[in-house]
């Protein structure tokens, strides 16, 4: 999804953003670690080789590289290591009793401030959130020191570890046009010209305009406007369907030089028969583009709906 | 370096005015006017050049494998061009490697990044693994704000001397004239900015910068033939922390140490207090003290010290003022290259240790020795 902004002290910026869906695959530790905070249980693993006790659990030591040992069940009472504070909250490093290794977790500062040295303890989400979060945070606590030392876990069932957790990004932005592309837009939007820049060493028009050429690497210094005709380069019909797509399968995408441009636009080709689009269209075929009412317009190359053959 | 006969020298740099944000040009505009700078001053056309490296991020960029898209305008045309998704430092590592190995003899370095585009904690977010740190809450302030907690609990370093260090920073950037919107701010204004990750304020914490900065260096052969003072390589190393917090030694920077020893050890077992100036990266004051402390420009919760000393630190401002995130250390090399060339009035020094970092809570490090 896009659209153009222009406010009165910020420069046109093109506002986009990147959704990003993933299935991460835990592995066993992690799936491990997470099915027990379920039951209200914090597990950590041991390195025999370094004889270590982290938690979270981990598959490999970070130390030596090696397999982890036992998953083991540690207290869920410890010391704060170390605290930050945030707008969102305190975060802190926890070293749990009987632990070797701090864990990175929520501080619940709710009943109090909490400082480097209080004693605090595990609070749990109401319910098992699927993630490390079931372990809501750590709590001031008046706990002595837990004796009791890390102890093996029995083995847990395979269904019922989760194997993957479902998550997404969504990454928002607001780039900005530049001198080039912005002039570009500009033309398109106001009156459907179309810019390239020439180069003054091997005289290319380059379709969009750019500061420099890419072959010469010299600045290009010069607006050229070109035609909305031109021949088409390369094309390709495409039947198959994938996300990201704007037109609805099949359509054709092209290659076009546009009259008076040394490059090749990327468009598409329409207003034809699709099921005989390979018998119309041939590398040379000369097309217009077909532009969209100017009430649809927006100033982008989509302006263009299509490109279409010229009947010869 | 001291295993090869023949040495790679910087012998041009550029860089772009560094502002919090560039909003009426695009990246590809910010690099190539900064590489055709680079260019200019070294005397060489784009057909000369042998490879081209680049550093950016394609989070912060918006786009996947960004560089193909930014390739043309960086001069990569038909080049051997790699990309390395690290501080550019990181990039004139692999370019020095690259001609010391024969395989080119000049090299186009280049980094950037526009944080402006885009919410910069996202990129730190997605640096954070998704299991156990993400969702916890783990991004740079939170990062850095635990780094400096417990910088000040396991030494004597107190708030003060951070601010005071943050306000030095500021000052020093406040006349570099390639650092926009900066002013000298006193160590009371740094405490009373508003507190984002405690123990750190918003002037304690490096602020994000849009910019662009491009390095040419070459071999020995060629940059003796060049009428610029060539600013020899003379040692570099690199380490990288535990992506787990957790598992680093707290209050200190292990791998910086490690980097910045490979690096003095390749100069010949300089020491650190020898050189003339340092050039160093940091997420916060707290960062920048423990950087300071790895180098070996003092001892263990004493950078504050440092900072009268002999070696000059950050004489750009550093990074806290100025962060162009994945440009940051590569900055810091121009920086350094061009004092120690002579091109910046009243500088004499003769060596520089250059430092850069990146990833959450300083996970990797790079360490230069610069000697003209
Ligand atoms: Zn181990
Ligand atoms: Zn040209």
């Amino acid at each position: 999804m896009t659209r153009i902004t222009t406010g009165i002290d910020q420069a046109p910026a093109l506002e986009t953003s990147l959704e990003m869906p993933y299935t991460l695959t835990t592995g066993k530790a992690v799936s491990v670690f997470i099915e027990q905070l379920g039951h209200g249980v914090i597990v950590g693993s041991h390195c025999d080789n370094c004889d270590r006790t982290v938690v979270p659990a981990q598959d490999y030591c970070a130390r030596c590289g090696g397999d982890q040992g036992a998953t083991v069940a540690v207290e869920p009472t410890g010391v704060v290591t170390a605290i930050t504070r945030t707008a969102d909250g305190a975060v802190g490093l926890i070293r749990l009793d009987g632990v070797d290794a701090d864990l990175l977790h929520v501080i619940d500062e709710s009943a109090g401030e909490v400082a480097v040295g209080d004693r605090v303890e595990a609070t749990f989400a109401p319910e098992p959130v699927g993630t490390i979060l079931t372990l809501a945070g750590f709590a001031p606590s008046t706990s002595a020191v837990s004796t009791t030392a890390p102890k093996e876990i029995d083995e847990v069932a395979d269904e019922d570890l989760a194997k993957q957790i479902i998550y997404s990004l969504s990454l928002p932005y607001r780039h900005a046009y530049g001198p080039n592309y912005g002039r570009l837009f500009d033309e398109l939007g106001s009156r459907g010209g179309i810019l390239g820049s020439r180069c003054p060493h091997c005289q290319n028009v380059l379709v969009p305009p750019r500061a420099y050429c890419e072959i010469c690497y010299v600045k290009t210094e010069q607006f050229v406007e070109v035609k909305d005709t031109g021949r088409l380069q390369a094309f390709s019909v495409i039947h198959m369907e994938f996300i990201g797509q704007t037109r609805k399968p099949p359509y054709v995408y092209a290659e076009i030089v546009l009259d008076g441009a040394s490059t090749r636009l990327i468009h598409n080709v329409a207003g034809i028969d699709m099921a005989r689009a390979t018998e119309v269209l041939d590398i040379g075929t000369p097309v217009r583009a077909v532009w969209k009412a100017e009430s649809e317009r927006n100033g982008t190359l989509d302006d263009i709906d299509y490109f279409e053959p010229i009947p010869e | 370096m001291s295993t090869s006969t023949e040495r790679v020298a910087v012998v041009s740099s550029a860089l772009s005015q560094l502002k919090p944000a560039w909003d009426t040009v695009q990246h590809i505009d910010l690099i190539s006017e900064t590489v055709n700078q680079a260019l200019l001053a070294s005397g060489f056309d784009i057909h000369d050049v042998d490879v081209v490296i680049d550093c950016g991020s394609d989070v912060l960029d918006g786009r996947s494998i960004s560089n193909c898209g930014f390739l043309g305008q960086m001069g990569a045309h038909h080049k051997e061009e790699s990309r390395v998704e690290e501080d550019g430092l990181f990039g004139a590592m692999y370019a020095v490697n690259k001609i010391l190995g024969g395989g080119a003899k000049v090299a186009l370095v280049i980094a950037y990044s526009k944080p402006s585009e885009s919410i910069v904690e996202n990129y730190y977010r997605t640096i954070a693994d998704p299991f156990y740190q993400r969702p916890v809450g783990l991004n740079k302030a939170v990062a850095a704000g635990l780094l400096a907690n417990q910088y000040l609990t396991g030494t004597d370093a107190t708030e003060e001397e951070l601010a005071e260090i943050a306000a030095r920073a500021w000052t020093r950037a406040a006349a570099n004239s390639k650092v926009s919107d900066a002013r000298a701010y006193t160590a009371r204004e740094i405490l009373d900015s508003p507190v984002v990750a405690s123990p750190l304020n918003q002037l304690s914490l490096s602020r994000p910068v849009d910019g662009a900065v491009a390095i040419v260096l070459t071999s020995e052969t060629i940059a003796r033939k060049l009428g610029s003072t060539p600013v020899w390589v003379t040692g570099m190393g690199s380490a990288m922390e535990s992506q787990f917090l957790s598992e680093r030694e707290p209050g200190r920077l292990e791998a910086c140490e490690v980097a910045a020893g490979m690096a003095k050890r390749f100069a010949g077992g300089k020491e650190a207090t020898s050189y003339g100036f340092a050039e160093v990266s940091a997420t916060s004051a707290a960062d920048e003290a423990m950087v300071v402390e790895a180098l070996g420009l003092a001892a263990r919760g004493k950078a504050a010290s440092a900072y009268d000393g002999d070696v000059d630190i950050n004489p750009s401002g550093g990074a806290i003022p100025a962060d162009p995130i994945m440009a940051t250390g590569l900055v810091r090399m121009h920086e350094a290259a061009n004092r120690l060339s002579g091109r910046v009035e009243g500088s004499s020094a003769t060596s520089a240790l250059v430092h850069a970092s990146g990833g959450i809570g300083m996970q990797t490090h790079s360490v230069f020795s610069l000697e003209v």
